[in-house]
């Protein structure tokens, strides 16, 4: 077993076992509670310039299912675990971990005291770290110099639209990291969609005639993408029923005038009750956040917030109050967490069937 | 938080048997202090003498009376009370609640049934009216259909496939189940079956013998908010019971689709039955495809149930408590050392659970030892690790029956006797599969034969692995971290290497990684918990400091076998609540998931380790304890502690070894209480066994005070005071009498009073005499006021304690058994007729 | 037996979309006020007012309205407007308020005309909608719900069946073949 070392940006340093790619890495250390679903985790273009921390003890058991993707091409930059199977034991068995984590470069620490990492990072807040072979001086002096892109969407992203298509709604998917989970849920209630890049302008989007349109999940500050995105959601979110959940959230929210803030400690997990304030009630859904919207930016004259985070208080729902367009922080789609919240895709697609019985009406 | 019920009738869950220990009890201690911050009265009833949570009711509240329909009713009566609270019952409690409800009697004294609603209970006692509620609610359940002839049954097959279950109804002898795979077999089943049906009638269902089976213990409030406390994994699959098989919790094996799935499932069914606090839900999982079947809905508090609470480190008790009452999961409130948020957060787990159970079958050898669908096991043990290898490893410390930290393994077994235990499995289920793996079966070989995920033989093959690098390199400082890293005690290295335990101590002092101590807290390192549950593991971090102050560490009885288990719990119980209210921190060690000793609000601190010397010593390095208290015999333990002299030991009670007999046999007793040259009359007491055998193993059953009392009880007791040299005994004492077929009373022998009975004495004669026997040895003891304060010799009432004995459960024949064979006992009282005086 | 078209998690979300749609329309709660019809509407026109509350912290006044004396297909027409209100419980003013009508199912239309009339027959709102949980379809007479909850088309034979758990101890919305 290869001894390689998690570097900390603080000066700490912890030594483990190699597996994966045996590339040396830098991204931001980012702890991950939720107990299931590495294989989604991993596979997740949030995690883009990330190394995910899991505070799950074992990874790797059931190897990797071939409906659990949630990218084609992971983004993440390392995987810090305490203890890692290279098992393909479960019956969907196709590929195991190691292999998956070797043919995309992404290199793994096991063998390492997670639960410390995971409370250290809690005390000290976000830091980046390195995955080297030798923890020296050399080593904290690239870690300290490196600066990472803010092109992360971009690089992430598609570059051109692809169809899905099928017989139902017609939905357009702006692509900022899109989650596969969003297209499995919208296949599920039989949606037309349409994926475009990110930058794509809201006449492109519209003249795709579409009922309704979604703003993806996707890596980094949303601060790092041009205004020209506000631009186009502002003037969708007028014309059709729209939906945004994550990045595609905190651009609707900042579409809409409000700002949104870097949290101290990116909160990764599924753990938190989350408050529909409109009912009263509590669910939990995975949630995966490095930022959040500032609830004393926000305009109640155009937005209400429809769900709140009952442990750290941050918006996780927004709605128009003007128009069917709303957005989550939370990812309603389980993959991976808890689907209680799965049914905002339902209220999408009656949104959007909404909207064409009153088109029909009016003709 | 605010309540409109002012007096509340809890239901208790009763004796201790199989499926059933004092977890129970335990979760009925948390609840009553959550019920009384809502300040509601509360009616208890229950008949388990070794409950712990009846003396936290005032006595004046406590029915001590089997919970059945009729004794309810009457209390329901007496005190009509604003609503009933049968969830921590059991089934037994919510069968209770339901005839009440059928009968009326809820409705006619405007009873509020708790945690349920009527119209939803019947749901689910209701075999049938539960497979139609899941078929609405479009949760899938295992087809089955009564077929009349051949055809009928083809239609089913050709719609469910093969494997099928065919049974004869009304058969003429025993109701066999033949398991057919194909048509060839189910035509040969079909045949007997009508064959031996009286009715031409044959019930045939879908097996699903070999799935996994998943268990989800979740909670809801009135409002639908619901949470999941966790899953638990049955490694064992679909036909060997699930109190029967190791479990690990967090599930190891499930895709997140799949579980998440059945945590949809889950929510579903607890909406559809609107029940409140706990509910736990059993599913088969398929493996080879993401289909799953329900199989059982216990929306009430079973054994595993309270398993996922102590794995996550929740207070479900309490916490269900209060929804039960009608509050919603946003409005609780915890004592203090929680975080504000724990109530509404879902429990997440860094660290892995592995509880193994424990047989009864070294007690009681002449019954079917295989394990199967019904239950046998009387007690488990949990190993905590930050690995599934060491979690097994620690589990597989204490649930071994050998007191000696050894490596358990079934080497001797032959190679035909091997295969037919992975097919019809033993108790020694795991080393078995182990012993297979050793003896070079494939890992696919064995999933195929025994239905087990290849994930949990590969864990073992690596646990092989280390086991054998540890033998073969004895005292190698790397033999050491490999050995500490799965989960080998200090202990168990010493006793494989032949060397003495401070061996491997001064090894350790130069090893790179030290034992340390994690937290058990269901936020996996978000928030500084202070659950103060710890477990061992060899890492960076120790979270665990020593207590400050004057500690006592209290050493308990780990996993329940048969004999005074029940007993020893509640008196591992008293003796911490004695030195905790004397000023002490204290400390308990177990690691029976279902233990009262165990429960939070009982200790300052909790670790859940193997009760071996290693782990022991560590923990008392660690925490350095002013005393340290042993309860229940266990020689080897307390011989291998003396060792070490500068720790300040008390074994309670004292060694039987120390009993002196003339004759083993007896029928009557006086019960003392010494200290120092002061003798104080306790009691006497009747001996009775079923079978009317006076040796002294056979006696289960007590009476207090002894028959005759009006005139023989002052003579014995001064006779038996007599025979007391107070040098030689202290504390609690027994004389022992045999009454002879004259009638005369002969003297039989002294003994330290057994834990059992010492229990039995805090039930019947109001005084704590545990509680006073332990300030004994603190040296806080004031005679002068307990002689004060107690007056034996008057007596209104009979109590008695009789043994329940798992005989009936097991299958056996057997009626009366030895005190070795008890599960648990059942207190009654009997007023004293006058006209019999 | 019935088929589950809506489960309790579905109809609450149905709820959910009307509220918003609700205030979303009226471009705010202003003059806003709730009639419920009969048994089941008015349990929905409840729960809307508590969604509402939640909402905008605003105390949406929620009228009852028993629509027998009004329906056309009754012998009614003897009746004076004080015996045919004589069952509701209105205690607001209609007069210039934003009327918001519930009921559960929406099928002929024929509840929802009484229910227009009795309302007229109360004073002159600014408007009157109305939210359905359920349209159903084979309308009698030209009225759309401008709130629905869930298009169920069904067949004449079938029937929709609403559960809502103050009354049925459950809540869903069953067809019935």
């Amino acid at each position: 077993m290869t001894q390689r070392y998690l570097i900390l940006e603080d000066g700490s340093a912890y030594a483990g076992k190699a597996f994966g790619s045996l590339a040396t890495t830098t991204g931001e250390l980012v702890a991950n509670s939720t107990m299931n679903g590495y294989q989604e985790i991993i596979s997740n273009q949030i995690y883009h310039n990330q190394i995910i921390v899991f505070t799950q003890t074992s990874i790797g058991n059931t190897g990797l299912a071939q409906n659990a993707y949630e990218s084609v091409l992971p983004s993440a930059k390392g995987v810090i675990v305490r203890e890692y199977e290279n098992l393909a034991t479960d019956h969907f068995k196709r590929i195991s971990l190691d292999r998956y984590l070797k043919r995309h470069k992404i290199p793994g620490i096991y063998d390492v005291d997670t639960r410390q990492i995971r409370r250290h990072l809690q005390q000290k807040g976000n830091m980046m770290a390195s995955i080297v072979d030798v923890a020296d001086e050399h080593a904290f002096d690239q870690l300290h110099a490196t600066v990472l892109t803010n092109q992360q969407v971009a690089q992430v992203a598609t570059p051109k639209p692809y169809p899905n298509p099928d017989e139902g709604a017609n939905v357009i998917v702006v692509d900022f990291g899109l989650k596969s989970g969003i297209l499995r849920e919208l296949s599920k209630r039989d949606c037309n969609v349409t994926v475009v890049p990110w930058s794509a302008t809201s006449e492109a989007i519209l003249d795709l005639d579409p009922d309704g349109v979604v703003l993806s999940t996707g890596p980094g500050a949303p601060g790092n993408l041009p205004e020209s995105v506000l631009q186009m959601i502002r003037e969708v979110q007028t014309q059709v029923p729209l939906l945004g959940i994550g990045l595609g959230h905190e651009l609707f929210a900042m579409a809409n005038g409000a700002k949104v803030d870097q949290l101290r400690v990116e909160h990764h997990g599924s753990n938190h009750p989350i408050r529909e304030i409109i009912t009263n009630e509590i669910f939990f859904s995975g949630q995966e956040q490095g930022y959040a919207v500032d609830s004393k930016s926000i305009d109640h004259a155009k937005l209400f917030i429809t769900h709140i985070d009952l442990v750290n208080g941050t918006v996780q729902g927004l709605r128009h109050r003007d128009y069917p367009a709303f957005s989550v922080q939370f990812s309603p789609d389980g993959a991976p967490g808890p689907k209680d919240s799965v049914g905002l895709f339902d209220d999408f697609t009656e949104f959007m069937a909404r909207r064409r019985d009153n088109n029909d009406d009016e003709y | 938080m605010t309540t409109n019920i002012k007096k509340l009738l809890l239901l208790g869950g009763g004796p201790t048997n199989i499926g059933h220990e004092n977890e129970l009890d335990a979760a009925a201690y948390e609840r009553l202090t959550a019920i009384k911050k809502t300040g509601t009265q509360v009616i208890y009833v229950d008949d388990n003498p070794f409950s712990f949570a009846s003396e936290e009711v005032q006595p004046a509240d406590v029915y001590v009376q089997a919970v059945n329909f009729q004794n309810v009713v009457k209390i329901i009566e007496k005190e009509k009370p604003d609503a009933i609270m049968p969830k921590i019952g059991g089934l037994n409690a919510m069968q209770v609640a339901w005839q009440l409800e059928e009968s009326d009697v809820l409705a006619s004294h405007n009873i509020q049934l708790l945690g349920i609603r009527p119209i939803d209970l019947r749901k689910v006692l209701d075999n049938q009216q539960l497979r139609e509620m899941l078929t609405e609610t479009g949760e899938p359940i295992i087809a089955s259909k009564i077929v009349a002839d051949d055809d009928e049954a083809m239609d089913f097959v050709r719609d469910v496939g093969f494997p099928v279950i065919v049974k004869p109804l009304s058969a003429s002898h025993d109701t066999s189940r033949f398991i057919c795979n194909n048509t060839d077999e189910l035509e040969d089943a079909l045949e007997i079956s009508f064959k031996r049906t009286y009715i031409k009638r044959v019930s045939i269902e879908q097996s699903i013998v070999g799935y996994k089976e998943i268990e989800m213990v979740a909670i809801r409030d009135e409002n639908g908010n619901k949470l999941l406390i966790s899953g638990l994994e049955d490694m064992d699959p679909i036909g060997i019971h699930s109190g029967d098989s190791i479990i690990f919790a967090p599930t190891q094996t499930l895709i997140n689709q799949e579980y998440q799935a059945l945590r949809t499932a889950t929510f579903r069914i607890m909406d559809e039955i609107n029940v409140t606090g706990t509910c736990h839900i059993q599913f088969a999982q398929s493996r080879t495809n993401a289909n799953y079947y329900v199989t059982k809905v216990s929306p009430f508090f079973t054994r595993n149930a309270l398993l996922a609470a102590k794995v996550t480190g929740y207070p479900l008790s309490y916490v269900s408590t209060l929804l039960e009452m009608g509050y919603a999961l946003p409005e609780i409130k915890l004592p203090e050392k929680y975080s504000k948020y724990l109530p509404f957060m879902e429990p997440t787990m860094d660290h892995v659970v592995v509880r193994i159970p424990l047989w009864p079958f070294r007690d009681i050898p002449d019954v079917d030892q295989h394990l199967n669908t019904l239950m046998k096991s009387v007690g488990s043990t949990i190993g905590v690790g930050r690995t599934v290898e060491e979690a097994i490893m620690k589990a597989m410390h204490s649930s071994q029956f050998s007191p000696r930290d050894i490596l358990p393994s079934v080497s001797k077994v032959n190679d035909d006797d091997v295969i037919n235990q992975l097919i019809h499995p033993l108790a020694s289920r795991i080393l078995i599969l182990m012993e297979a793996l050793r003896r070079g079966f494939s890992i696919d070989e064995l999933s195929e034969l025994t239905k087990i995920d290849r994930f949990y033989f590969y864990k073992m093959n690596q646990l092989l692995r280390a086991q054998d690098f540890v033998i073969n390199n004895p005292l190698s400082p790397t033999a050491v971290e490999v050995g500490h890293k799965y989960g080998f005690g200090d202990g168990m290295l010493a006793e494989l290497w032949h060397v003495n335990i401070s061996t491997i101590e001064r090894m350790n002092r130069n090893a790179k990684q030290k034992v340390t101590f994690k937290e058990v807290e269901p936020s996996a390192g978000e928030f500084m918990e202070a659950t103060n549950v710890f477990y061992s593991s060899y890492e960076l971090e120790n979270e665990s400091r020593a207590c400050p102050g004057k500690t006592a560490l209290v050493i308990g009885r780990g996993g329940n076998q048969l004999g005074p288990n029940a007993a020893a719990d509640y008196y591992t119980a008293q003796i911490l609540n004695t030195t905790r209210k004397a000023g002490y921190q204290t400390i308990i060690m177990n690691t029976n998931p279902n233990a009262i000793s165990l429960a939070p609000a009982l200790s300052d601190k909790q670790y859940i380790e193997p009760i071996q010397l290693g782990n022991i010593l560590n923990i008392v390095n660690l925490e350095k304890p002013d005393i340290i208290f042993l309860p229940g015999n266990r020689h080897y333990l307390s011989n291998k502690l003396r060792e070490f002299a500068d720790l300040n030991m008390v074994v309670l009670p004292p060694d039987q070894k120390v009993a002196k007999y003339k004759q083993k046999q007896a029928t009557d007793a006086v019960d003392l209480f010494i200290d120092q040259d002061r003798i104080l009359p306790i009691t006497t007491i009747s001996f009775y066994t079923k079978s009317h055998r006076t040796e002294l193993r056979y006696i289960n059953d007590y009476q207090q005070p002894m028959a005759h009392w009006q005139r023989e009880e002052n003579d014995l007791i001064t006779e038996a005071i007599s025979k007391i040299d107070t040098s030689q005994w202290q504390g609690l004492v027994q004389v022992l009498f045999y009454k002879d077929a004259a009638a005369t009373y002969q003297f039989a022998g002294i003994r330290p009073i057994r834990i059992t009975e010492s229990a039995f004495l805090n039930k019947t004669t109001g005084v704590n005499w545990i509680d006073a026997l332990v300030k004994k040895y603190l040296g806080i003891l004031d005679i002068d006021q307990l002689a004060s304060y107690y007056q034996p010799g008057i007596h209104k009432r009979y109590a008695m304690m009789e043994a329940v004995f798992p005989f009936k459960e097991l299958q056996s024949n057997r009626t009366d058994g030895t005190s070795t064979q008890e599960v648990g006992s059942s207190l009654s009282f009997r007023k004293i007729d006058s006209s019999t005086i | 037996m019935g088929k589950i078209i809506l489960d309790k998690m579905a109809m609450q979300r149905a709820l959910t979309r009307i509220t918003y749609e609700i205030v979303e329309k009226n471009k705010g709660v202003e003059d806003l006020v709730l009639i419920g019809i009969k048994t089941r509407g008015i349990f929905l026109a409840n729960r809307i007012a508590d969604r509402l509350q939640q909402l905008e912290n605003v105390t949406i006044p929620v009228g009852e309205l028993d629509i027998t004396n009004y329906r056309d297909d009754i012998e009614h027409d003897s009746l004076s407007t004080d015996v045919k209100m004589s069952n509701n419980k209105i205690d607001f003013s209609v007069e210039g308020k934003r009327v918001i009508l519930v009921d559960d199912v929406l099928y002929t239309g024929r509840t929802v005309r009484a229910a227009l009339s009795a309302v007229m027959d109360l004073g002159r709102p600014k408007s009157i909608n109305l939210a359905v949980l359920v349209d159903r379809g084979h309308r009698e007479l030209p009225i759309r719900a401008d709130f629905v909850g869930k298009n169920i088309p069904s067949s004449q034979k079938e029937k929709i069946k609403v559960y809502v758990s103050e009354i049925d101890d459950k809540d869903a919305v069953e067809l019935i073949k």
